[in-house]
């Protein structure tokens, strides 16, 4: 290999390129790559857990997708008390409220607006006391988020499972799946809330500015992510639960 | 070109690091030990003790709490939180991080600088080997006659387990780790990975999850299998919790190791490095990087569900609640074919190299060969399937999943005809790593045809579940990558040391390896093809001879190990010294000093042709 020589190129922004020198464009490109391919794994998780919900549905195991066999109605500790249960019954659980769904959906669309406008408007106008405000907006945003995925959570119906060498509080394969889908909102939201925090800050302390933007940009795309992700959940869980 | 062995006693450390000046391996420990007591007393103190799954909670909060204590310790939340804080680093911070004049320190620390990142996965590697090799020894001696109980059957089982996972993280960072990072930035004329911080994260994070997987011995084990179906994995002991909190942790650190091999390769290279010059082993390490961004995250959603499934009585793999044990062997396998191919894609690369550099001839057909891998890379992820053909799962699929499999022997064949094409009528150099890429070779013969034997139906209805599929996956691991491995490492380690690997002892290793293996595995396929089934801590009479054959072979396979790490640790200071450049190659890292400097490069090199054209007149020792 013949190989000529250059100069080293002039010192990069400190804190951006390891302490390596590199021109600003490949630490951009970079940067950019690299939240394309975290998002590339992301959509790999995402698919895999709507593969499971889809899935599970499909194979309706025993006819079990929506019920199980158990108790329903008093508190855990009332069954654990209880000095014989019964039979257990077949117990039937509802579709989660598509309402509800959607309202964390639109939220989450509502950040990543947000968060999107604020980055044309940082470009446009170079405001970065603005920026740091609408980053603000939108991790408070966030966090009602977070507070209504935890409701939402919260509201799966457990059934009380006996057998011979177990009890305890169950999920039917339906709210099993549902439950993975809106935990793995849940952690995006969390990841989107230290972002906006991270931007807020960052912007406020002069670390991003109507020059140097393109930090925003890439939360941007991985917000955009999210809240696309958010859609396609909503759509196929409020769709696609019961089986006729 | 110049060769400096030492490095220069009076420079300064720098100044800069904050928080990191102080922590290294030792206080990860202990933060990890500290976190997991204080994440085990919590769970004590709030859990409701009287549900069954309050020992997997009290499992997978401790562990959580060793995971994250082990983190923060080591210092991977440092550079996130002073970005939070809009405290980023200076250019005396980045220099600290990178190790700069810090001697051996560096390596028990959470270094950025690639060149160490690439030395602590050798040290990596080398530990896993030794584990999963004593555990190998310990199932071959139980197996060396019917009936023979050196360990009890349940710890037969854990070790089962613990040697297969334990060999498969072996194999996915043997050569890609070293290498990947130690050379592969420097051939594509890069100063360091493209995200420094994000290496040594995906490197402390594949240490954490050994600390996990290790545990799980030392909690009542792990008697599933590594393929931890269920719904027997459901019913397992809290070993399992800590083995899924395994998969999570090292998922993260793969995913993150990916992300940064395929940006490094796509934003970094120097000029004139166009994607027709690079180096041929670098196309190995990118398509492994990208197969492994796409495979493992399916492990960590299965393993995730099956920590659900322990802790919080979900029903994704318990089929009383409607799930089924289908959807955790669909993912796994989703995950558990690719991932064959991140492991053989770094070693193949590797041996394109090494062909070419020894006999003196350009890769035969370089668009071939990364076309051959990507072939590779592309059909893996569409063959899942053949794993689960006895499992009752989706039996009109078989024909489809048969064809795709029996297609990959296309690009398979590819890649053997460009390693034939390279050294056909080579002026062949037999050192150590070619010698190694011969014994490849041979062995990758029967790992391949033996595996279009198990791609087909009707004989894997026979085969299925005996010691023929073992000892055809191990023709694969043992007789391919890890002969692959030490091709690589025989290669380069004049790179990283300045010296040779004692050739003498290599070939002594060698031969008890290459003997070893074809002993071990051959008597395995005739163990199998009688019918004796995999895992099994006991066995029938009639499989006697075959078994203890496989025994004394693989003792063999230690022998020679034993005296490969001996070479290895011996060569490493005391070694024949070799300059920068032994092998007389025309691609970066031999260019540029033994060991290379911190940023790699004094000046940026400009690249014009690709690093095969060789001077065949070069005078060899
Ligand atoms: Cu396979």
């Amino acid at each position: 290999m013949s190989i000529e020589t250059t100069e080293p190129p002039a010192a990069g922004p400190h804190g951006e390129d390891g302490g390596h020198f590199l021109e600003p464009e490949v630490v951009d490109r970079g940067q950019r790559l690299g939240v394309w391919l975290f998002i590339g794994g992301d959509i790999i998780i995402v698919s895999a857990l709507l593969f499971t919900y889809l899935y599970l549905r499909g194979v309706n195991t025993s006819g079990h997708w929506m019920s199980m066999l158990g108790y329903q109605g008093h508190s855990y500790a009332y069954y654990q008390n209880a000095a014989n249960l019964p039979a257990p019954t077949l117990i039937h659980v509802k579709a989660m409220s598509a309402g509800f769904d959607w309202l964390i959906t639109a939220v989450t669309v509502v950040t990543a607006g947000i968060i999107w406008q604020g980055e044309r408007a940082l470009r446009v106008t170079k405001n970065a006391k603005a920026f740091s405000s609408a980053a603000a907006f939108a991790t408070i945003v966030t966090l009602v988020a977070i507070v209504l995925t935890v409701i939402q959570l919260r509201a799966i119906p457990e059934i009380f499972v006996a057998t011979n060498d177990s009890q305890g509080m169950a999920y039917t394969a339906y709210d099993s799946a549902f439950m993975a889908l809106v935990g793995s909102g849940l952690i995006h939201l969390v990841v989107l809330a230290f972002l906006g925090l991270g931007l807020t800050v960052r912007a406020s302390r002069g670390l991003i500015t109507g020059e140097k933007w393109y930090q925003a940009r890439l939360i941007r795309m991985f917000w955009v992510w999210i809240a696309i992700s958010s859609v396609v959940v909503a759509a196929v869980t409020t769709t696609i639960n019961t089986i006729h | 070109m110049t060769t400096t062995l030492e490095r220069n006693a009076t420079a300064q450390i720098p100044k800069g690091g904050g928080l990191a000046r102080r922590q290294n391996f030792g206080t990860a420990v202990v933060a990890g030990v500290v976190f997991a007591y204080l994440f085990w007393l919590i769970a004590h103190l709030t859990l409701d003790s009287t549900g069954r799954p309050f020992g997997d909670q009290v499992a997978t909060f401790t562990g959580l709490g060793w995971l994250i204590g082990f983190w923060i310790g080591i210092g991977a939340f440092n550079g996130p939180f002073r970005w939070l804080l809009g405290r980023d680093h200076s250019h005396a911070d980045d220099m600290y991080y990178a190790g700069q004049n810090m001697g051996k320190a560096r390596y028990w620390k959470f270094t950025t600088d690639h060149k160490v990142v690439g030395v602590q996965y050798i040290v990596v590697t080398m530990v896993l080997f030794g584990v999963g090799g004593i555990l190998a020894m310990a199932i071959r001696t139980n197996l060396i006659a019917p009936g023979n109980h050196f360990v009890n059957q349940q710890v037969y089982n854990s070790f089962i387990a613990i040697h297969g996972m334990v060999m498969i993280l072996a194999m996915i960072v043997a050569v890609a780790g070293p290498w990947g990072n130690f050379v592969m930035p420097i051939m594509i004329g890069a100063r360091d990975m493209a995200f420094p911080r994000l290496n040594a994260l995906s490197l402390w994070t594949l240490v954490a999850a050994i600390g996990l997987l290790v545990t799980t011995l030392a909690v009542g084990g792990l008697p599933v299998g590594w393929v931890v179906m269920d719904p027997i994995s459901n019913q397992a002991g809290i070993g399992m919790d800590f083995f899924a909190l395994t998969i999570i942790a090292f998922t993260v650190s793969t995913t993150v190791a990916g992300v940064n091999t395929i940006t490094t390769m796509m934003t970094m290279r120097t000029k004139g490095m166009t994607l027709e010059r690079m180096p041929i082993f670098t196309w190995g390490v990118f398509m492994a990087a990208a197969l492994g961004l796409y495979a493992f995250p399916y492990f960590l959603v299965a393993e995730s569900f099956q920590i659900l499934d322990r802790t919080s009585f979900t029903s994704f793999f318990v089929s009383t609640g409607g799930g089924t044990g289908w959807l955790q062997a669909n993912l796994f396998w989703l995950m558990g074919h690719p991932e064959v191919y991140v492991i053989l894609l770094p070693a193949v690369g590797a041996l394109f190299e090494i062909a070419a550099v020894m006999s003196r001839k350009p890769v035969f057909s370089y668009r071939t060969a990364v076309g051959s891998m990507a072939g590779l890379a592309g059909l893996s992820a569409l063959v899942w399937a053949h794993h689960m053909f006895t499992s009752g799962w989706a039996p009109t699929l078989g024909g489809p999943f048969m064809l795709t499999t029996e297609i990959i022997s296309i690009p398979t064949g590819l890649f053997f005809l460009v390693l034939i094409g390279t050294l056909w009528r080579g002026h062949i150099w037999m050192k150590l790593p070619t010698i190694w890429l011969f014994g490849f070779m041979a062995n990758f013969i029967i790992a391949g045809i033996t595996g279009i034997y198990l791609s087909d139906i009707p004989l894997d209805d026979q085969l299925h579940g005996t010691m023929f599929v073992t000892a055809h996956f191990h023709y694969v691991f043992v007789g391919s990558v890890l002969f692959g491995a030490i091709a690589a490492l025989a290669f380069w380690y004049p790179k990283v040391t300045g010296r040779y690997l004692n050739e003498y002892l290599g070939r002594i290793s060698f031969w008890f390896v290459f003997v070893g293996v074809q002993v071990t595995f051959l008597a395995m396929f005739v163990s199998g093809l009688r019918g004796m089934p995999r895992r099994y801590a006991s066995y029938s009479i009639i499989f006697e001879h075959t078994n203890f054959a496989s025994t004394i072979g693989a003792y063999t396979i230690m022998i020679g190990m034993i005296i490969l790490g001996v070479a290895l640790v011996t060569s490493w200071n005391k070694g024949e010294p070799s300059g920068p450049n032994p092998w007389q190659a025309n691609s970066l890292e031999w260019m540029v000093p033994t060991p290379p400097p911190l940023e790699n490069f004094e000046v940026q090199p400009v690249i014009t042709e690709d690093p095969y054209n060789f001077d065949k007149e070069m005078v060899r020792r």
